[in-house]
């Protein structure tokens, strides 16, 4: 035991000093977040908002979106059960990356970066490290959850209760605990910090993938998913701590597996098998498009099979959308209404944030460029004949080809699945859900062309357009329950153009942002041409 | 001769940091050039400039009589180059990484690549984040001597090579030399550009402060001596161009002027020398030198 974990308290305590900044950002950012929209939505709850709100919130879209809740009829549903409705798989969300995030970065990337092989020089445990930061997470989540559990408290709303808001504090808290063993657990297994924080972020999303279907067909199933146990606890409304215990104990055997793990394989090595390598180049690594290629082949295709897999869990929902509306009957009127069936309201909606998560990847590869840049990778290769166009050309079509390639196969998933599983072929065609997809990919390439546009003139700030994304994708996903102005709902480029099938092809709109999108792209090659390469920054 | 680099009053500044300030310097056909400096003295900063990878502020800066940063691509169809930290990607091997480097320079010599990766002892299958610091440096050797080139930089091209392998380096660039291209290698161990270098080039917070042949440039320093005699050694406390004297029982170790060595070896044999040993100057010892005045 002393041998494994010698002065794991040391490091902890010198851990929470290192990040108290970083911890007191993630607990304040959070925790707002998860708790701070109590008077937003005494302002939704006004009048007949409630009802409104949970009519909304019964469509299968938004279900499998938000979640879902025990509520039945609108009569009973109250501001603390919109609440937590709408907020707590998204905030439980939030907290699981965040906590992903930290705990691969101070387990598997420190040892990548050979920092932990000097701790270990010292009288410190081999698995005294995972201890510590686990338990850092642990305590930040702790902290998080009693947090969110004040603030919630502090707006004084009668059904907002001291009870409820201690759960749904608990809950979110929980969420990042759950997220840290998923990332302790990959951290062991994968060859290198990098995929160990995509396979536990790409885990996360097909938990909330598959909570989508479940969710809409069979919220029953949800419960057999780590990811269901934060929000199925319904705070405010059934207050059941029963998936607490769920996932604490998952937790506690998560951890025991990952300290397991770690304690059977050698610092930097992985569980997933090295082969041996060429001796010598094949032909198609031999230029700049197939190294590029090859250096990120890994990303596009882990992330092209996540867009397939997000449009077939998608698609399977609309087997149950007319079972759904025969038996909700205020839906049914609304849809007959407004003369937009329910899969065609549904694909619009699901079609624009799909392609906001399509966006991700082309970033990746256009922020790629300058992390090769700055990691001295392309420092021989400047000094061959290859010019820097090549570098930032080559970069920029295959950002392209792979937003092509990711909104083929999310809108190509999504209408091949719906199609194999609806009932009534005649609605949409395959085409009318490929049309949907394209339809939006002027905002992949606008952040494309933003991306590029950093990356040629302010290259170390090519990660804010991730947080412009996000930010764009909160507001998308949002902006249906929400009332937002228009203004405000028009700072996310997806906004401007219109939702097919339900509304009509905008040319004008299409050309306009594709236009600016390549002329961004150019701007950025024009700084990329003529800027100082930074190396080692 | 035809000048093959030609610097003249280079400047570059990082923001308000002045990186260099008066870079000016020539190496010429067929001349091996050692650059040498402390660490953050402007090595690396001078080299990248040279290559285009940064942009200079000021002053002149040709390769093969063509402009540096307009006419790049040209030059770099006849230059090969190895910084210092040679960072490689880990997914790919050290063979593949070689295939490549060669492909976008242009025309390699296959046979070459392979009797290097013999003589380097580098495994090629091998991916490259499995390499140390040295086989990185290897790679990196190996894709800059596989191809044929006019202008061979080095950027500290031995740091984490073993001794063998420096003996290797410096064997494979001296065949380079004979074939009379030329080199600029920037280097910390005196010993590899005493055995290359033609001349060297000192620089010293972004400027030259110093040029010449070795002989030159050592002819201003001094070495460390350690001295026994049969006869009382504290007699040569006062020979002219002897410092820092000091004195263990019959022992004495001093610096010593190397323009004033045959005189002091004069003065010590007629005290019947038991042992002498002389350090010639290390880098440090010039740069100390150089400091001092």
């Amino acid at each position: 035991m002393k041998e494994k974990f010698a002065r794991w308290d040391t490091l902890f305590l010198q851990y929470l000093k290192r990040d108290w900044k970083k911890i007191i950002f993630w607990i304040l950012g959070v925790g707002l977040f998860s708790g701070g929209f109590v008077p937003a939505f005494e302002e939704i709850a006004k009048g007949q908002g409630l009802i409104g709100m949970y009519e909304t919130l019964q469509n299968p879209a938004m279900i499998s979106m938000v979640g879902p809740t025990p509520i039945e009829t609108a009569a009973e549903y109250t501001l603390g059960a919109m609440y937590a409705h709408e907020m707590l798989l998204f905030c439980g969300l939030f907290a699981m990356i965040m906590s992903v995030l930290h705990i691969v970065g101070h387990t598997r990337k420190e040892e990548d970066l050979g920092l932990t092989e000097l701790v270990r020089s010292f009288q410190i445990g081999r698995q005294a490290n995972s201890l510590a930061a686990m338990a850092e997470v642990i305590v930040i989540n702790v902290l998080l959850a009693l947090f969110i559990s004040g603030l919630l408290m502090i707006f004084n709303v009668d059904t907002v209760s001291v009870h409820g808001s201690i759960l749904f504090g608990t809950s979110i808290g929980v969420a990042g605990v759950i997220g840290a063993v998923i990332g302790l657990v990959m951290a062991q297994i994968m060859p290198a910090s990098s995929s160990a924080t995509g396979s536990s972020l790409g885990l996360v999303g097909l938990l909330y993938i598959i909570r989508a279907g479940t969710d809409v067909s069979n919220v029953d199933l949800s419960m057999f998913n780590p990811l269901g146990w934060t929000y199925l606890t319904y705070p405010f409304t059934e207050n059941s701590w029963l998936p607490i215990i769920f996932a604490l104990i998952f937790s506690a055997v998560m951890v025991s597996l990952a300290f397991a793990l770690e304690g059977g394989r050698d610092m930097g090595a992985g569980y997933l098998p090295e082969r041996e390598g060429r001796e010598h180049a094949r032909r198609s690594l031999l230029s700049v498009q197939g190294l590029f290629a090859k250096l990120n082949k890994g990303v596009i295709i882990g992330w092209l099979i996540g867009f397939a897999v997000m449009g077939a869990a998608y698609g399977s929902i609309y087997g149950d959308m007319q079972t759904f509306l025969e038996s909700n009957e205020m839906m049914a009127q609304m849809f007959a209404q407004s003369g937009v069936s329910i899969e065609e309201s549904f694909t619009g909606t699901i079609m624009m944030v799909m392609i906001v998560l399509v966006s991700i990847l082309p970033i990746v590869i256009v922020n790629k460029l300058f992390a090769e840049e700055s990691r001295l990778h392309l420092s021989q290769l400047h000094a061959t004949k290859v010019t820097r166009g090549q570098f930032y050309w080559t970069t920029i079509g295959l950002a392209i080809l792979s937003g092509l390639i990711g909104t083929l196969l999310a809108a190509g998933g999504l209408g091949g699945t719906a199609i194999s599983v609806m009932s009534d072929h005649g609605a949409l065609s395959i085409g009318d859900f490929l049309a949907a997809g394209y339809n939006f990919f002027p905002s992949v390439l606008f952040f494309i062309g933003l991306a590029a546009l950093a990356l040629g003139w302010a290259p170390k700030l090519g990660k804010i357009i991730y947080a412009y994304l996000g930010y764009s994708f909160i507001l998308n996903y949002f902006g249906g329950i929400l009332d937002l102005p228009g203004w405000f709902s028009k700072t996310a480029i997806q906004s401007w153009i219109p939702q097919m099938p339900m509304d009509s092809f905008d040319a004008p709109v299409f050309i306009s942002i594709t236009g600016i999108s390549i002329a961004l792209m150019i701007i950025g090659y024009l700084g990329y041409n003529r800027r100082d390469m930074i190396e080692g920054a | 001769m035809t000048k093959i680099v030609k610097l003249q009053g280079l400047q570059k500044k990082f923001g308000k940091f002045q990186a260099l300030s008066d870079v000016t310097f020539t190496v010429e056909a067929g001349e091996v050039v050692g650059f040498i400096g402390p660490n953050g003295a402007g090595k690396s900063t001078t080299i990248r400039a040279l290559l285009g990878i940064i942009k200079r502020d000021a002053g002149q800066a040709e390769i093969f009589g063509k402009d540096v940063w307009k006419e790049s691509l040209e030059i770099h169809k006849r230059i090969s180059y190895v910084p210092g930290d040679v960072a490689l990607w880990g997914s790919l091997t050290g063979g593949e990484i070689i295939d490549l480097f060669m492909k976008l320079h242009g025309g390699g010599d296959k046979q070459k690549r392979d009797y290097l990766i013999k003589r380097f002892e580098l495994d090629p299958k091998k991916k490259a984040k499995g390499y140390s610091k040295g086989n990185r440096q290897k790679v990196g050797l190996i894709a800059a001597l596989s191809v044929e080139s006019d202008l061979y930089i080095f950027d500290e091209p031995t740091s984490g090579l073993d001794p063998l392998m420096e003996a290797v380096f410096q064997e494979e660039v001296e065949k380079i030399k004979e074939a009379g291209k030329s080199i600029l290698l920037s280097s910390h161990i005196l010993s590899e550009v005493e055995r290359l270098a033609d001349r060297v080039v000192i620089i010293r917070q972004g400027e030259i402060v110093e040029s010449g042949t070795l002989d030159e440039l050592r002819h201003l320093t001094r070495s460390a001596v350690t001295l026994s005699t049969e006869g009382d050694v504290s007699q040569m406390e006062f020979v002219e161009g002897i410092h820092d004297f000091t004195q263990k029982d019959n022992e004495a170790t001093f610096s010593a002027d190397n323009k004033y060595i045959n005189a002091i070896l004069t003065e010590a044999t007629k005290l019947g020398v038991k042992k002498f040993e002389a350090v010639p100057p290390t880098l440090e010892d010039l740069f100390m030198r150089h400091y001092e005045g």
